[in-house]
C-alpha cells in the first residue's frame, strides 16, 4: 500500500471514529456536594466497559423524597441506547413497591453522558438500587 | 422423487415452521415489549404515569392543600392523538399510588357525572335526613385535568411521532394552576417492532 493510500486509510478512519461523538466541557473539577459513594456489581463486562455509572448524587426534593441523579458515560465510539431502572428501599431494606419504578430506556453519544434521575415515591425511602441492561442483549 | 429429499423437504419446512417469537409473558411497559411508531405503547403509558407522580412527589404539591390528605377530583383527560386508548390507564395508575400511599385521596362523588353515583346519592341522602348541616361532604382541593397530544412528522417510510402527556392541578380555592407536568416521548421507525 502506497504511503498515499495509508494516510487516506488513516483519515477515513478518523473521520468514521468521530462521527456522532461528542466533546464536554465543564467546571466542575471535584465531586459534586452531593455526591454519594456507590459500588456496581459487575455482570455484563463488555456494557462496564462501554457504559459506565460515573457519580451518584442524592438530595432531598422540595417536596421531601430522595432524589438521585447518575452520570452515566458512553466510553465507546458509537451512540448507545440502554435501559434503566431505579428501585427504592427503605430503612429496612425492604423495596417500596411503585408505579415510578419503571424500565425506561434513554440513549447516549459516543464519548458523552447523559443523566438519569429519579425521585422516591415517599418519604420512607432511604436507598436505591439502579439496574442498567444495554439494548443489544 | 426419492425418499430422502421428501424427509429433508419436511424437516426443513417445520423447522422453518418451528421459528419465530414464541408466545410468553413479558414484565408489562418493559423495553421487551413492541414499539409502535404511530401509537401509544403500554410503555409510553406507564413511562408517563412515572414522571408524573415522580413531579408530584418532588414538588410536595399535595402537601399544600387544606385537607391531609388532599382531596382530588379527577376531571376531563382528553386523548388528542391517533391512537385509541383509554386515558384511565394513566390516571387509574396515579390514583392507585395516590390513594393506596396516603397522599391524596380522590373525590369520587363530586359534580354532575361522579363516577360513583350510588355513593354520591347514598351521601346526599345521609346528608337530607340528618338535615343538621354537619354531614362532611367531599371538600376537594384541587382538580385534575390534562391532554394528550401528537406531533407526526414523515420521511419517505420513516415515521416519527412525539406525544405528549400533560397534566395540571387547579387549586380549586383560588382557581389558579398548582402543578403542571409535561412528559414527552419520540418514538421512529417505519413499522412496529420487537424492542430491546
Amino acid at each position: 500500500m502506497t504511503t498515499f493510500a495509508r494516510l487516506a486509510v488513516l483519515a477515513a478512519a478518523c473521520s468514521i471514529a468521530g462521527c456522532g461523538t461528542v466533546n464536554t466541557t465543564s467546571t466542575r473539577t471535584e465531586p459534586a456536594k452531593t455526591a454519594v459513594p456507590a459500588q456496581t456489581r459487575v455482570n455484563d463486562l463488555l456494557q462496564q466497559i462501554f457504559l459506565s455509572c460515573k457519580e451518584v448524587r442524592m438530595q432531598p426534593t422540595k417536596g421531601g423524597p430522595l432524589e438521585v441523579q447518575v452520570d452515566v458515560e458512553n466510553n465507546g465510539f458509537a451512540y448507545r441506547s440502554f435501559a434503566y431502572r431505579f428501585d427504592w428501599v427503605d430503612a429496612n431494606g425492604s423495596v417500596i413497591p411503585s408505579m415510578t419504578s419503571q424500565w425506561k430506556s434513554t440513549n447516549v453519544p459516543a464519548g458523552g453522558s447523559t443523566v438519569i434521575r429519579a425521585v422516591a415515591p415517599n418519604e420512607s425511602a432511604t436507598d436505591f438500587r439502579l439496574q442498567v441492561r444495554r439494548a443489544d442483549t | 422423487m426419492t425418499i430422502r429429499p421428501i424427509v429433508i423437504a419436511s424437516l426443513a419446512f417445520l423447522a422453518i415452521a418451528g421459528c419465530g417469537e414464541r408466545a410468553r409473558y413479558i414484565e408489562t411497559g418493559s423495553t421487551e415489549g413492541i414499539v409502535s411508531p404511530g401509537e401509544v405503547d403500554m410503555q409510553d403509558i406507564l413511562k408517563a404515569t412515572s414522571g408524573m407522580l415522580e413531579s408530584l412527589a418532588e414538588t410536595g404539591i399535595l402537601k399544600t392543600g387544606k385537607n391531609r390528605p388532599a382531596q382530588l377530583v379527577v376531571n376531563d383527560v382528553v386523548n388528542d392523538t391517533s391512537s385509541r386508548f383509554d386515558v384511565g390507564e394513566l390516571t387509574y395508575r396515579m390514583r392507585e399510588q395516590l390513594v393506596n400511599g396516603g397522599q391524596a385521596t380522590v373525590v369520587t362523588t363530586f359534580g354532575n357525572n361522579a363516577e360513583d353515583k350510588t355513593a354520591q346519592d347514598v351521601l346526599r341522602r345521609e346528608a337530607f335526613l340528618k338535615g343538621d348541616g354537619k354531614t362532611q361532604l367531599p371538600d376537594p382541593d384541587f382538580s385534575l385535568t390534562g391532554k394528550i397530544t401528537q406531533v407526526k412528522r414523515s420521511a419517505g417510510d420513516t415515521k416519527q411521532s412525539t406525544y405528549t402527556f400533560r397534566l395540571t392541578l387547579t387549586n380549586l380555592r383560588t382557581g389558579l394552576e398548582a402543578w403542571t407536568k409535561t412528559v414527552d416521548m419520540t418514538k421512529i421507525g417505519n413499522k412496529p417492532a420487537v424492542g430491546f
